[in-house]
């Protein structure tokens, strides 16, 4: 499950710069650290035409007019990047055997075998596509986390192909020598398809890095939640004193009503024990509900603050990359000690074997877990060799 | 931990129609993988650097390797919310002021509140000043005026809570609080607390060295102010952590996975820092006959003034120190009492006092002076010795008589402009001889090059008395350091220095460590100075007077033993803790 996101740093910025600026068709004079830009006047570009002096690293703290910084934090290089992601965001490549070595799996090699030859031979074209996904996961207690994957599968045979993931991902970093690109010709229904398919496959990919942040979230909304609690408690407190208070102060009026005998203090003392019944009715309603409330546990406010902490993840797909590439067999000579053995796999270009290989004696399938331990009676596994 | 499912998780899928839209716009001229490489470049870590370290000046400030760490991990991968949990004297200070240099050169430092306990904050503005070039306002300040008028403050936390300022510092979104001391924030049923919850800020910086106080619950207080939610509620978090019956710490490496995304802690034994030897010299000399007069007559002078008029209090401390100074310090101060005040009671007094002071003709303390600088020029390198005096006229009498045995003489003092003060230290490096300062000679000053120096008299502020030995004893010091302290017998000074200075062991004391000394002493109100003056005025009787710094020496004491077995407590529970700079 590689991460697509390629490190800012200062050579990827430079290299990235150069490139881009090449391809709008200006010209470049390095100095150094400082390039002096010129930007021809159609190129299709938000960049302004004309004199541009780029300054790498963090050198001049004043800039005068036509004159940026270029660093991995820099808004010149944000500008740039924005422009060429929105560029050409579809667009075909070619993986050939002519560019790529012929890849040998480790579980072929943990032994004592030697891979004397290894020959491809290409039988016919296929096509993949790869498809770049992010995945931003939100909620509010935590960082905004933004995932950029990668996902690559065969467009006849839908499979997924990881090695041809990282092949991909490999070929395109901006250190490599650079692949030529041209127009896609897949339908576009077949790669609305593509998308269909493979968009939940990506969100179980990332699982473990939403429910790290899902856990997160709970322990906040949780942490939240008894707040509240809490809060609500020294409110029940607070008004049940309020109660008795008020309870006192009724039954003292209610005292010197009886024993008054004059008549403008009975009416005063009236009045007022009517206000203040008023006011406790009012008091034991609110307690009557807020115990009602913690009886129940605040369902309502316990809804509202889960429905902000709950997870937001977007999925989005940004970019479409149908791969050509050769699919045939390959012939493996292996050798141990005195014993050789040619084996014939099912192989493409990028993709690695294609086949399955099974033990010769337990039928097991070889691979990553369980490597090729001996080729002296036939193909035997490390399982099956060890009891 | 418990595994909690108390939020939902949506799912959405963004339509992909634009995305495929562009399959029909789809143009040869165009490239693809520029577009591929620039999306994973959108998606990628920038490579972030201190950009503001090289405008740094590096004959102000040296940074440590951890230091730079702290400072780029707080900001940079703990987005600017850190608990900054060095150990004592590994430059806590420093990182925070990195870290506010680097936010004021990308602008995002508009406004900035730096809250310390009381005793700190000058030096915090005089460090941040001379350091960093950065300009703060202290609430100690004659310009202060008040938490709605200045973007960048630093301020005691004390004066912020207080009912006059609180509402206006509440009122305000702060791009930055800074806290010193954090941990005297761990009790959630505080003022100090309260005040730290209800303050708005985009980011937080947190410093303590001990985390915990007595339980692991600190933790989660100090924490949860800087990153609410981080550890869940206060209940789930001392289920899971801490061992009930035992109080003990369980599941650390949950603990520490967690603290990683908040708490930086670098350890004294991780880091280079390599301190060299500290001697302490301190010579009690017996005054003349004269001096012992005049030093009696000063005493009887401040104790029935004071009984009369409570009032005057600070120019009465101020001759109780000058009489130990010197008699020409005193002298000063005497004079401009009589000139000035023509209804004075005790116009008598005072005047035998000025008739005391011509009597004395040999100066103790002066002559005794000689002999330490005499020994440092025939054994250290350009005989360099710094003497530190709290008063310009005792600074002025030594020049002259250092001068008049021959002596080369550099003098330092508050009145200089900062180009002036350079070229001092200059002089001082290249030509050697003796450097007398006042208390003016500020932290910034590079004194690495001179390792002896005198305390020719000694400020009642245990602070200060470190922050001049703080002046040569700091790291780029490869040499012994000499710290020698001058004392007339039976004085106030005397008494300082032997009933608790050396009691605390204040001389081997960092300025971290005294802080959290004195802190809890101060929490009472009270300064270290008003102490020492109470007790100065009040005692009936010698005897009486011995037993009152007994006492307060034993409650020094106290204080000390316990932040040393804080600082050992933290240690523990933090051992095998990874919290400091990564490897790789
Ligand atoms: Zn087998």
């Amino acid at each position: 499950m590689t991460d697509a996101a390629i490190p800012i740093t200062q050579s990827a910025v430079e290299q990235f710069t150069e490139r881009y600026l090449t391809f709008l068709g200006s010209t470049i004079k390095r100095e150094g650290d400082r390039w002096e830009v010129t930007v021809p006047g159609e190129a299709e570009t938000e960049i302004p035409s004309g004199q541009l002096v780029l300054f790498c690293g963090d050198a001049a703290a004043d800039l005068g007019e036509n004159e940026r910084q270029l660093h991995p934090e820099s808004s010149f290089f944000q500008e740039i990047i924005d422009e060429a992601s929105e560029r050409q965001p579809t667009g075909k490549i070619t993986i050939s055997s002519k560019n790529t070595q012929i890849e040998i799996p480790q579980w072929l090699q943990e032994n004592n075998i030697n891979v004397n030859d290894a020959t491809f031979t290409p039988y016919y074209d296929r096509s993949a596509i790869a498809i770049h996904y992010r995945i931003s996961i939100e909620t509010v207690s935590e960082y905004q986390t933004e995932l950029l994957r990668v996902t690559a599968i065969d467009i006849r045979s839908m499979e997924r192909l990881p090695n041809l993931e990282e092949t991909f991902l490999e070929s395109t970093l901006p250190t490599e020598p650079q692949i030529e690109s041209q127009p896609v010709d897949v339908e576009k229904s077949t790669a609305d398809e593509l998308i269909a398919q493979t968009r939940e496959q990506i969100v179980e990919r990332v699982q473990p890095k939403i429910d790290e942040i899902h856990q997160e979230a709970s322990r906040s909304a949780d942490a939240e939640i008894e707040e509240y609690r809490q809060m609500q408690q020294q409110r029940i407190e607070e008004l049940e004193e309020k109660k008795t208070r008020l309870s006192d102060r009724i039954q003292d009026l209610s005292e010197s009503i009886q024993q008054s005998s004059d008549e403008g203090d009975r009416v005063e003392a009236l009045q007022k024990r009517k206000e203040l019944n008023s006011e406790y009715e009012d008091v034991d309603s609110e307690l009557e509900e807020l115990h009602h409330r913690r009886e129940q546990g605040f369902p309502r406010k316990q809804r509202e603050i889960r429905e902000r902490h709950a997870l937001e993840v977007i999925v989005s797909p940004l970019t479409i990359t149908q791969i050509e590439y050769e699919r045939g067999e390959l012939v493996l000579e292996l050798e141990e000690g005195t014993v050789t053995r040619s084996l014939t796999l099912g192989y493409g270009d990028g993709v690695g074997i294609t086949d399955e290989l099974d033990c010769e004696f337990c039928h097991q399938t070889l691979g990553e877990h369980n490597s090729l331990r001996t080729i002296q009676e036939g193909l035997q596994c490390s399982q099956c060799y060890s009891n | 931990m418990a595994d909690f499912d108390l939020v939902d998780t949506e799912v959405t899928h963004e339509s992909a129609t634009d995305l495929l839209e562009s399959i029909d716009a789809d143009s040869p001229e165009r490239d693809h993988v520029q577009t591929i490489q620039a999306v994973r470049l959108q998606a990628g870590q920038p490579d972030s650097e201190l950009r503001s370290l090289k405008q740094l000046d590096v004959e102000s400030v040296k940074l440590l390797e951890h230091q730079v760490d702290a400072a780029y991990r707080a900001l940079f991968e703990m987005d600017g919310k850190a608990l900054l949990a060095d150990e004592v004297g590994l430059g806590k200070t420093i990182e925070v002021g990195m870290i506010l240099k680097e936010m004021h050169f990308r602008e995002t430092d508009d406004s900035v509140l730096i809250l310390t306990p009381a005793q700190l904050a000058k030096q915090w503005q005089g460090e941040l000043l001379e350091k960093f070039g950065l300009e703060y306002v202290c609430n100690y300040d004659d310009e202060f005026r008040g938490f709605d008028q200045h973007d960048h403050i630093i301020a005691s936390i004390d004066t912020a809570k207080s009912d006059r300022h609180q509402a206006t510092v509440l009122n305000r979104d702060w791009d930055v609080l800074v806290l010193d001391e954090a941990h005297y924030v761990k009790n959630e049923e505080t003022d100090r607390y309260d005040l730290i919850d209800n303050l708005s800020y985009n980011y937080g910086f947190f410093l303590t060295a001990t985390p915990i106080q007595n339980e692991l619950t600190d933790l989660y207080n100090v924490v949860s102010l800087l990153r609410p939610g981080l550890f869940g509620t206060r209940d789930v978090f001392h289920h899971y952590f801490v061992n009930s019956n035992q109080e003990t710490l369980v599941n650390r490496d949950e603990l520490q996975d967690r603290l990683n995304k908040v708490m930086i802690r670098n350890r004294r034994a991780d880091t280079d820092i390599d301190f060299t030897n500290r001697s302490i010299d301190t010579r009690t000399f017996d005054p003349s006959s004269e001096e012992r007069e005049l030093y009696q007559a000063v005493s009887d002078y401040v104790r029935g003034a004071y009984s009369e008029d409570q009032g005057q209090k600070l120019v009465l401390m101020l001759l109780q120190k000058e009489v130990v100074s010197s008699p020409a310090a005193l002298k000063a101060t005497i004079e401009k009492r009589l000139d000035g005040q023509s209804e004075l009671t005790h116009t008598d007094e005072l005047e035998s006092i000025l008739d005391l002071i011509e009597g004395i003709e040999t100066v103790t303390k002066q002559e005794n002076l000689l002999s330490i600088v005499e020994e440092a020029r025939d054994h250290v390198e350009m005989g360099r010795v710094i003497v530190f005096t709290q008063f310009r006229a005792t600074q002025r009498e030594i020049l002259d008589r250092l001068t008049e045995e021959g002596y080369t003489v550099h003098s330092f003092h508050g009145g200089h402009s900062s180009q002036e003060k350079e070229q001092i230290v200059e002089n001082f490096e290249e030509e050697g001889g003796v450097l007398v300062s006042t208390d003016s000679m500020s932290e910034g000053r590079n004194l690495q090059f001179c390792n002896i120096m005198v305390n020719y008299d000694l400020p009642w502020n245990p602070m200060r008395v470190e922050q001049r030995i703080g002046r040569i004893h700091r790291i780029g010091q490869k040499r012994d350091v000499y710290v020698f302290n001058m004392a007339l017998k039976d004085t106030v000074e005397e008494y300082v220095l032997e009933r608790l200075y050396h009691k605390i062991d204040l001389f081997q004391q960092s300025v971290g460590e005294l802080s959290s000394i004195l802190t809890r002493l101060e929490e009472s109100g009270k300064t270290f100075e008003d102490e020492i003056f109470e007790r100065l005025v009040n005692a009936d009787s010698e005897i009486d007077l011995e037993n009152d710094f007994d006492a307060m020496a034993v409650d020094l004491q106290e204080q000390r033993e316990l932040a040393e077995k804080l600082e050992e407590f933290n240690s523990g529970v933090f051992e095998g803790f990874d919290l400091g700079a990564s490897d790789d």
